[in-house]
């Protein structure tokens, strides 16, 4: 009796329906011993490199085409050949997705050539009819054009061939129609091209794909040499994959996988897209020697075929990382020529990015062979979403688009693996745990999304941290008024990162999103999960978390272990977790201090708590000094280094000052007030603003009269109390401080405060009001408060605290010549205006004096900090000088900078 | 096994004991701190450049002196507080006569009351139903709990004549009075008794706790305020031997109110003026800071109103009384506070007119200063004050307690007037069992006063939003808030249950 498809998917509904769930494929012989089932691995692997190897024979063959065209061919001639070969590209790579389908349900390739061939030949037919228009537009030869329209029809047929083969486990037919494209291309295509330049190239490049479908298409009597997993279970009909969805999520993957190199095009200057252009190509290769694996996987569902799917798929990912790890730069040199030497920093993060893309279209793969196409799906529309966002944000140069992809790719292979994988029963994980998992992506998309140029501090940090070690620590010790732990970090980051933006910022970036998961755990186990779960909405969106997401400074680490700090010792009072919770706050405790001196501060007000309890009965005398001895260990080689930096800046008569940051909002130099300490409390909670908003805000003191009102009578537990002191206690402190020395009560300095304010804030706002409905309206409307906060901190231009260095630089750049000199105020700016400048221009501080350019070249003047007189006055006599010599061309006016142009 | 359903046969919530001698050590430090805090602010605020307005000056100065004094009023009581231990009766049991005065309450009510005080131990009680209410169910309830019953002719006098008429018909050398709400613990007298072991003790008070304080926004409010009151204060005055009487859960001597004629019947606070009657000839009294009976609470806006109106009518009609007292200064003062903090809803009135003013006309109170200066002046004092009051209430006044008391501001101001008006009140049992649904007409003032707030608010914020406008809209949302946070109970339909009361298994 035979039953078709239909019949099948009806039966398996009712199945679905009225009996329960099949258990999920784990092994197709699940009694097999341990070596039985290592051989089958072995097969598969082995039928899996077998299919790869054709794969990558198929592209060495073509990149041999590519190669022997480019010296065949005129430049402009091979150009053209070029985008031509990316046109056929962008025909093939989504019609690639039907192989999915056909891998999957062999049969469909029979049903849908029909349909498949009208669709290609519509295709083809419109690029056919718009080939005049369209080459104008690309200016491209419309002959190219057509060549491309009678390539239409082929790539939903070949797709869907060669998936059948895949599914047929007909691999060598499969090997030989990946093979016969670079054939045709090398043999014919040389000599077409030869004799008609690109256009021949382009009719080869047809020929090889129609080849390729006869092969792929010619009949067989070669049977199937291994029945489907689901054939064998003998529940076909329990689990039909979903052909539909699984095109889909192959869709999606090969949008992830091409989205950038499309975007880049648009989104870069023409240098450095053609930058991003080679590093797409190199990384297309890893992802390209991978692509059979799934397919060849989509019919085998089981353990052993995952187990070997994967294992190929990392060895050709790793190969394929390791030889380009080897040497990169000359990689890039040999293979594309020295003006591309410097994506080399770029290519192992990029071929890693693309290595993962393999291992997670593995995972899809199995997801949607075992009908799990679905949650396959509900992973990749998201990541290719944020993949969208996150190019688009970071997309001001190459290695900010690398980024995203690495990003994305990784987000991937991880929300894959989870779906593919198989879990034990027993470990379930928590909703409440994939809604904090949600709250960290979504606050490190927001994070990435939050960009800012490089600020001063940040741009002398990096100075720094590009010194060799010793050097580093010696300058730091000499000159400088901070530990070493951020300095350090930032000096291993930027060696195998860079000093790209967001590389710098990767460390502050990492721990301001581990910030939402830890907040939430402090919060759940300090309180309850209600208030866990608040206190991770409020840090997602909360603008100091962002802000300092964003700053390659030691902030975000402050935030980290001030936080981890009074978590663990309200562990340890409460008798919880023992040497764990004690070796976790020591360490937490002495990383605050070498990530900030005011870090004292906490570990001070701790240090009293711990006093308190012992003298309570609540802490043993004993333990409490074994560690607080192991905690002072720790620091003490921080002493004489900070004794050094003491002082050195007070023989150079500096002292601990530093250049205020602080905008507007607080008269800089005055001892800080009632009016000092509410705004430090409104950026603490509702971020950086303008003067005027900060003043409104100010204004609204009575508010924190109901607020102080409001707390008569709340519970008063100890570990609330002892948060309230760890938050309150160094602000204080440093308000009193700052009677005499002004500069230090400004928040930055007491910022691991803001997260135990998150913490106490969560906890009102979830125990406060006794209905559900309450406690949620509240915590959305807090969050909404601190979102809109979030959103004027980072979009309004007055916020006192944007220095755009970056865009004043890049405009200067953008109309300097060689020759021209950039003149810049006050002195300190050094750094940054260095870090900025790439054009190789002059660039040399207003204290050492005005220039004289030689005739017909600019000169610029850019100054900032002109809210304090010295560097105010010192730009206008500088302006005022050279107006009577140099005629001023152009002002220009970006955040807290303005510059100015002369020419001669 | 059954379960409780009569919140008074709870186990109490809460303990009138003061704090530990190192903590009262402590709270005397921060009681010491706030005094140059209070100077430092007012010093500031008194200085003539600081006119604003003057009449709006005029009116801060006297509301943040009346405050002040009322602070100062606190904070000295609360650092006399004297530690307390139970000593036991050191003769024969007495007897007691226990006087359960019922007007028209609930049978169901009054019955366990009756029963709880006939099982009091450590004395020989004779318990009295005395019921101005004429009502034969009563009587026959007390025969039932084997009472005593006094019913009289001529309802005069009130509760007072009551107690006087009872007084009279009695003569056991204790006399102890109990509301009939208030369910008393077997070892009432035991605990109290040992006081008038110094012959010159007139009465011994006990806390009035509201068990019912969990079945309602409104009694847990209420209860707010007396916690705070049978906590730190009336310990406190019990060191400055200043407690007064509160009405109910209190043993007097019968010599003691013999000598001044029984209870004055002329005033509806009863036992405020028999209590300085009684230190005006020298007797003395205590108070005793355990949970000894419990009792019930208003539970509905309405009967809070009505108490309240009560409380400050008597206790502002009894300031003469007390002026013209020959008593010792510090008791003297001691009265002066209690009956002069009904006086303070007037402040909450001057502080919310003038962010009106401020919005309407641009006159404000203060000149020649900023926020910045104001805040660091107040702001410490106001800090610590609060402070102050949650360290020594043990965290019962809570933010709805305030509120509520805020939102009765026109309560103090109407009995004010009627007292200088000369008008009498009547007293006015307070209802023993809520009303459910909504009664706005009991919070009708403080609906008008958030009326105005939020026109004139959204008024100043239509004409200008600078810093000054904005500050001033501020205050008048925080006066809004505190008002909103009043009157909220009066306006829902079903009272919103607080925290689940856990019910205690007894043995039937």
């Amino acid at each position: 009796m035979t039953t078709t498809p239909t019949d099948h998917r009806t039966t398996a509904h009712r199945t679905r329906r009225h009996t329960a769930p099949p258990p999920r494929p784990r092994a197709a012989h699940p009694q097999r011993s341990r070596r039985e089932s290592a051989a089958a691995v072995g097969r598969l692997a082995g039928e899996q490199l077998a299919v790869a190897g054709g794969q990558v024979g198929a592209g060495v063959g073509n990149l041999l085409f590519a190669l022997v065209a480019a010296r065949l061919l005129a430049p402009s001639a091979f150009a053209e050949l070029a985008a031509f070969l990316a046109l056929y590209l962008l025909i093939h790579v989504p019609a690639g997705s039907l192989s999915a389908g056909s891998a999957l349900a062999p049969e469909l390739a029979a049903r849908a050539r029909r349909r498949a061939l009208k669709g290609g030949a519509v295709v083809g037919g419109a690029i056919a009819v718009l080939a005049i228009p369209l080459g104008a537009l690309l200016d491209l030869s419309p002959l190219l054009l057509l060549a491309a329209a009678a390539a239409a029809p082929t790539a939903p047929l070949l797709a869907l061939d060669r998936g059948r083969l895949y599914g047929l486990g007909r691999r060598t037919r499969a090997v030989g129609s990946l093979l016969a494209e670079p054939a045709v291309r090398l043999t014919i295509g040389v000599a077409f091209a030869a004799v008609a330049g690109a256009v021949g190239g382009a009719i080869a490049v047809v020929a090889a794909g129609w080849a390729a479908l006869a092969v792929a298409q010619l009949p067989s009597g070669e049977t199937a040499p291994f029945r489907r997993a689901a054939d064998a279970r003998g529940d076909d009909a329990a689990t039909r994959p979903r052909t539909g969805l699984a095109i889909a999520a192959f869709l999606l993957l090969a949008l992830i996988q091409n989205q950038d190199v499309l975007l880049s095009n648009a989104l870069l200057d023409g240098d450095e897209a053609g930058r991003f252009a080679v590093l797409s190509t190199l990384g297309g290769a890893a992802a390209f020697a991978t692509t059979t694996v799934p397919l060849m996987l989509l019919p085998r569902a089981g353990r052993d075929a995952l187990r070997a799917a994967l294992g190929v798929a990392f060895v050709l990912g790793l190969g394929a990382v390791a030889v380009v790890a080897v040497s990169p730069g000359a990689l890039v040199t040999l293979v594309f020529g020295g003006r591309y030497e410097q994506v080399g920093a770029l290519v192992v993060p990029y071929v890693l990015a693309m290595a993962l893309l393999g291992v997670a279209r593995v995972f899809v793969a199995h997801a949607c062979a075992t009908g799990r196409a679905r949650h396959a799906v509900f992973v990749l529309a998201p990541v290719a979403l944020m993949h969208l966002v996150l190019v688009v944000a970071l997309g001001d140069d190459a290695a900010g688009i690398a980024t995203a992809t690495l990003i994305s790719t990784t987000a991937l292979t991880a929300g894959a693996a989870t779906i593919a994988l198989p879990r034990p029963r027993a470990i379930r994980i928590p909703r409440e745990l994939v809604w904090v998992a949600a709250l960290a992506l979504g606050g490190l998309v927001l994070r990435l999304l939050a960009t800012r140029g490089i600020w001063l501090d940040e741009a002398t940090e990096i100075h720094q941290a590009q010194m060799p070690m010793g050097a580093m620590l010696e300058n730091l010790r000499t000159i400088d008024v901070h530990p070493p732990l951020h300095h350090i970090i930032l000096w291993g980051t930027i060696r195998v990162l860079g000093t790209g933006e967001l590389a710098v910022r990767v460390p502050s970036l990492i721990a301001a999103t581990a910030m939402i998961p830890l907040i939430y755990a402090a919060a759940r186990d300090i309180y309850d999960r209600r208030a866990g779960m608040a206190a991770a909405v409020l840090a997602s969106v909360a603008p100091f978390a962002v802000w300092y997401a964003d700053e390659a400074r030691m902030y975000a680490l402050f935030m980290v272990f001030a936080l981890l700090a009074v978590w663990m010792q309200i562990r340890i009072l409460r008798g919880d977790g023992g040497a764990a919770s004690w070796i976790a706050y020591v360490v937490a405790a002495a990383a605050l201090v070498y990530t900030q001196y005011f870090g004292l501060l906490f570990v001070g007000t701790q240090q009293l708590a711990f006093v308190i309890a012992i003298a309570r009965g609540a802490l043993p005398l004993r333990r409490f000094v074994a560690w607080t001895a192991l905690l002072a260990l720790l620091i003490a080689p921080l002493v004489p280094f900070a004794l050094d930096q003491f002082s050195a800046n007070e023989s150079a008569g500096r002292g601990f000052q530093q250049p205020s940051q602080a905008g507007g909002s607080v008269e800089p130099g005055a001892a800080p007030g009632a009016y000092a300490a509410l705004t430090n409390l409104a950026w603490a909670v509702l971020g950086y603003h303008s003067n005027a908003t900060m003043t409104a805000l100010a204004a609204m003191w009575p508010l924190g009269v109901l607020l102080a009102l409001s707390l008569l009578g709340r519970g008063r537990s100890w570990p609330t109390l002892l948060v309230v002191a760890c938050a309150l206690a160094p602000g204080v402190a440093l308000f009193a401080l700052g009677q005499l020395k002004p500069f230090v009560f400004e928040v930055r300095y007491f910022i691991g405060t803001v997260p135990l304010a998150l913490v106490l804030i969560a906890r009102a706002v979830t125990s406060w009001p006794r209905r559900p409905a309450v406690v949620a309206g509240a915590c959305a409307a807090v969050a909404a408060i601190m979102a809109l906060g979030l959103a004027d901190q980072q979009l309004n231009g007055s916020n006192p605290r944007v220095y755009d260095f970056k865009s004043a630089l890049s405009r200067i750049e953008a109309r300097a010549e060689p020759g021209d000199v950039i003149v810049f105020t006050p002195q300190y700016l050094d750094h940054v205006v260095a870090y900025y400048e790439d054009e190789g221009l002059k660039m040399q501080p207003l204290e050492d004096g005005l220039p004289a350019p030689r005739r017909g070249h600019k000169l610029f003047l850019l100054a900032s900090f002109q809210d304090k007189p010295q560097y105010r006055t010192a730009a206008q006599d500088a302006v005022r000088k050279l107006s009577r010599r140099h005629d001023l061309v152009r002002r220009d006016r970006v955040p807290q900078i303005q510059t100015w142009e002369f020419r001669r | 096994m059954t379960t409780i359903t009569d919140t008074r046969l709870r186990r109490p919530a809460w303990s009138a004991a003061g704090p530990a001698s190192v903590r009262r050590r402590w709270i005397r430090l921060l009681l010491v701190a706030m005094v140059p805090l209070a100077l430092f602010y007012f010093a500031w605020l008194l200085q003539p450049e600081r006119v604003g307005n003057p009449v709006l000056y005029g009116l801060l100065i006297a509301a943040e002196l009346f405050n002040a004094c009322q602070a100062l009023g606190f904070w000295w009581t609360c650092a006399r507080e004297r530690p307390w231990r139970r000593s036991a009766w050191h003769d024969l049991p007495p007897a007691v006569d226990v006087f359960i005065p019922v007007y028209d309450e609930p049978v169901a009510v009054v019955e366990p009351t009756v029963r709880a005080a006939s099982e009091m131990t450590g004395a020989e009680v004779s318990v009295h139903v005395l019921d101005d209410g004429d009502s034969d169910d009563m009587q026959l309830m007390a025969a039932r709990c084997g009472a005593g019953y006094i019913r009289r002719a001529e309802h005069e006098g009130a509760k007072a004549g009551n107690i006087n008429h009872a007084l009279a018909r009695t003569d056991a050398p204790f006399v102890m009075v109990l509301d009939c709400d208030h369910v008393p613990d077997p070892e009432f007298l035991e605990a109290t008794l040992g006081c008038f072991n110094d012959d010159r003790v007139a009465f011994a008070q006990t806390p009035q706790y509201y068990a019912n304080w969990d079945r309602g926004e409104v009694p847990a409010a209420a209860w707010g305020q007396q916690a705070l009151f049978f906590g730190p204060i009336a310990r406190g005055k019990d060191g400055h031997d200043a407690m007064f009487c509160c009405g109910t859960n209190v043993v007097f001597r019968r010599a003691a109110l013999l000598d001044v004629g029984g209870f004055p019947t002329e005033s509806v606070t009863e036992d405020f003026e028999l209590s300085i009657a009684l230190h005006e000839r020298g007797w003395r009294s205590r108070y005793v800071p355990e949970v000894l009976a419990h009792g019930l609470g208003p539970e509905d806006m309405a009967s809070y109103v009505s108490q309240q109106q009560r409380w400050s009518r008597g206790c502002l009609s009894a300031l003469p009384t007390v002026l013209r007292s020959s008593l010792p200064l510090r008791l003297k003062v001691q009265y002066m506070l209690s009956a002069s903090f009904f006086l303070s809803g007037w402040t909450v009135l001057v502080y919310m007119t003038f962010p009106v003013v401020r919005l309407l006309t641009g006159a404000q109170p203060l000149a020649s200063t900023t926020a910045d200066q104001f805040l660091g002046h107040f702001a410490p004092y106001f800090g610590l004050s609060l402070l102050a009051v949650t360290v020594l209430g043990g965290g019962a006044y809570t933010f709805k307690a305030f509120a509520l008391q805020a939102a009765s501001f026109w309560i103090h101001v109407q009995s004010t007037v009627l007292t200088l008006l000369g008008r009498r009140g009547g007293f006015v049992v307070t209802p023993k069992e809520g009303v459910v649904g909504p009664q706005p007409r009991a919070v009708a003032p403080a609906l008008a006063a958030i009326a105005v707030l939020l026109a004139v608010a959204g008024y100043g914020l239509l004409r200008d939003r600078d810093p000054a406008t904005l500050n001033n809209v501020a205050f008048a949302s925080l006066h809004i808030a505190v008002l909103l946070a009043g009157v909220v109970p009066a306006l829902r339909r079903r009272p919103l249950p607080l925290a689940a009361p856990r019910p205690h298994p007894v043995p039937t």
